[in-house]
């Protein structure tokens, strides 16, 4: 490379920690991130969820250097090259196994959703399992959502910018949360196999009409009624908005893990036990809304609070207006940065533009080095979407060519 | 009080003054607080519609028991019972009839993202509607379209019938009139066409064709026949070619050997700049 050590981005606290380190590997650019939880006085630093990330990074590039300091409230991360699951990275048969803490406290997605930012950039296809007693499937209090919406209504979109084949998103077993809100012990698989170099120049401007609503109810280690009392009150809300409504309903026993009582280790506790909805709704023209719910781990709430709630959540996303929901907002505005040296442009609501989630990548990306954006009134739409328009940086693979 | 269903049932309406004080008051003081939260709201905006305020009573209903009595005065439903009619709909949470189909099913729960707007593909089970038509009128509509495309095959395929055969093709001539029904129905090259043979010979076949086609042309211009628009080649795909991530984006590297066509080196070294002695 031309510039050996091109000066580091600042930032500051744990905020949006996932996204920034995936901006950073794409961009290619350093980062420091300081005060990350420096005021807590039980768990300071970084918090196994992260830490787990940062070790994903480390598993999918090839001359990463992380720095944690002994405290771990600052770290630095220069990226190398994103090389995927190729052999002789870690990669054992071509599939990188990743294992999740029991401590963490977040849903898978919360690493799917990054780790497929990065997978078209990567020089190899993606191959990742992610296992452990630390994998949530579901929907998490903690606001991640689940991983059936991340393949329904996340990794659909990716066709938009020319990134369609071989895309596989397997729930092997799934899990909700656990005791206390830490882990479960689900298996989910991730094959991203289409790399490209530039990803295409969206112009995302017709939101449609939604026209059919599917959704998948979950429920693990618990009676399979409880999903056809989410999906009842669910369908009871929904019918009467759109005639075409399907919720499917997906029951599974729940995992078993050894239990850490050394007296008696044959003793198995099961853990992840719970139950939680998924919903997505189609537009005409493609545009996908998703709504995410699980029962919380403490329990006590019933299915029918679980499936209103979920649709009455749907019902809100829908009414955002755009034609990208909020979820799926952060994906599409990063591929967009990340596209050619055009002009793209996608219409948002302007309550979804006007997210803190938003604002904050935003920020973020211009401190990378991306153009702003330019924002106006859209013509088409609900009243009051907006229109933004991103220049992309033209980089996309390239740093991965020169290795 | 609302009328109710004759006298069955007798209801007596109980004051609440056998209540504890402590609860009475403290009815007492919320009753004032709506009211003044009221006259506050109506200050501010437009007045409201008289409304009552909850007056805490408690019902207590009594099953008559004297049962001689309560059959004798039956008197029926009132009149004003109809506006208190309660609806309770079972019907918005159920599975609507046009239910989805498997291929649907299988499109979304497979692990394969879901593509938008992408139908299903539709299933080749023949519909059930036969009871819809006449049947009579159906068998004669199915030995029309029969005889019509025994028509049409024989119009099309006549030329490779043997003169001494009868109307069915048999051996070689069966494969042909085969290949061009499937040439018909859409297929983009003939069963026949060779797929490996060597060069030079495909050369010779290739040269051949356009030949053929050149005179074909020549002699019908000659005659001022017009002809339908040659087609020039294979339409190319629109874009740039998708080159492997880490592929060089220039030239064919072969061998370990990039090798650059002179084409390749002119787009490398852009336009050559005009001479510029002229004047």
């Amino acid at each position: 490379m031309s510039n050996p050590s091109p000066a580091l981005v600042r930032f500051q606290t744990q905020k949006s920690l996932a996204h920034r380190l995936t901006l950073a590997t794409l961009t290619g650019r350093p980062v420091h991130i300081s005060q990350i939880r420096p005021s807590s006085p039980t768990d300071p630093g970084l918090a196994p969820h992260e830490i787990s990330f940062l070790r994903l990074l480390e598993a999918v590039t090839n001359g990463s250097h992380i720095e944690i300091s002994y405290t771990g409230t600052t770290l630095v991360y220069r990226p190398g090259l994103i090389t995927g699951s190729s052999p002789g990275s870690g990669a054992s048969g071509g599939v990188i196994r990743h294992e999740l803490p029991a401590g963490c406290t977040r849903g898978v997605s919360y690493f799917l959703v990054p780790l497929c930012l990065l997978a078209p950039f990567s020089k190899a296809p993606i191959n990742v399992l992610f296992t452990g007693s630390g994998v949530i499937t579901s929907a998490t209090p903690t606001g991640d959502m689940s991983a059936d919406s991340v393949r329904t209504a996340i990794l659909p979109l990716y066709a938009q910018f020319g990134i369609s084949n071989n895309i596989e998103l397997r729930i092997l077993r799934r899990s909700n949360v656990g005791a206390g809100g830490k882990g479960g012990a689900g298996e989910v698989h991730l094959v991203f196999g289409h790399q490209v170099r530039l990803p295409k120049t969206v112009h995302i401007m017709n939101p449609g009409r939604v026209k059919k609503i599917r959704g998948v109810a979950y429920c693990t280690g618990v009676s399979a009624s409880n999903n056809a009392r989410m999906i009842e009150e669910a369908r009871g809300i929904l019918n009467s908005m759109t005639g075409d409504t399907y919720i499917f309903s997906d029951v599974s026993s729940a995992a078993y893990l050894p239990s850490k009582d050394k007296s008696n280790p044959n003793q198995k506790r099961k853990t992840g036990v719970g139950f939680g909805l998924s919903l997505v709704a189609e537009s005409s023209t493609g545009s996908l809304y998703s709504a995410d719910l699980a029962s919380p781990p403490a329990g006590g709430v019933p299915p029918e609070d679980i499936g209103r709630q979920c649709a009455y959540q749907l019902l809100e996303s829908v009414s955002l207006g755009g034609a990208v929901s909020l979820a799926a907002a952060t994906t599409v505005l990063t591929l967009m940065a990340m596209g050619s040296e055009d002009v793209g442009r996608l219409q948002l609501g302007r309550d979804v533009l006007g997210s803190e989630t938003l604002i904050c990548l935003a920020r973020d990306l211009k401190a990378f080095g991306a153009s702003g954006w330019g924002v106006r009134d859209a013509n088409t739409g609900q009243e009051g979407d907006v229109v933004v328009s991103v220049v992309g940086r033209g980089v996309g693979n390239v740093g991965r060519k020169i290795a | 009080m609302a009328p109710t269903l004759g006298k069955r049932k007798r209801r007596y309406e109980l004051a609440d003054e056998n209540n504890s004080s402590g609860e009475s008051a403290r009815d007492q003081s919320t009753n004032e607080l709506q009211t003044l939260l009221r006259q506050h709201f109506e200050a501010a905006f437009e007045p409201l519609e008289e409304f009552q305020p909850k007056t805490h009573t408690a019902e207590i209903t009594q099953a008559d028991t004297s049962d001689s009595e309560a059959g004798s005065d039956w008197s029926g439903f009132s009149e004003d019972e109809k506006d208190g009619v309660e609806i309770i709909d079972h019907s918005s949470s159920h599975t609507l009839k046009a239910d989805v189909s498997k291929e649907e099913l299988k499109t979304f729960m497979t692990n394969k993202p879901p593509i938008p707007g992408n139908k299903p593909v539709a299933s080749t089970a023949r519909r059930n509607n036969e009871d819809l038509v006449d049947p009579e009128e159906a068998s004669t509509d199915a030995a029309n379209l029969k005889k019509d495309l025994a028509l049409q095959r024989l119009l099309k395929e006549s030329h490779l019938l043997d003169s001494q055969s009868s109307l069915s093709h048999s051996g070689q001539n069966r494969h042909k009139a085969l290949d061009l029904r499937l040439q018909d129905m859409g297929s983009k090259s003939s069963i026949f066409t060779q797929q490996k043979m060597p060069l030079a010979q495909r050369k010779g076949i290739m040269a051949k064709v356009a030949e053929r086609e050149g005179t074909r042309r020549r002699t019908a211009k000659e005659n001022g026949i017009i002809l339908e628009k040659a087609v020039r080649g294979k339409k190319k795909d629109e874009g740039k070619r998708q080159r492997g991530i880490g592929a060089p984006s220039v030239g064919k590297f072969h061998g370990g050997m990039l090798k650059l066509s002179k084409k390749d080196v002119a787009e490398i070294e852009g336009p050559k700049k005009a001479s510029r002695g002229r004047r």
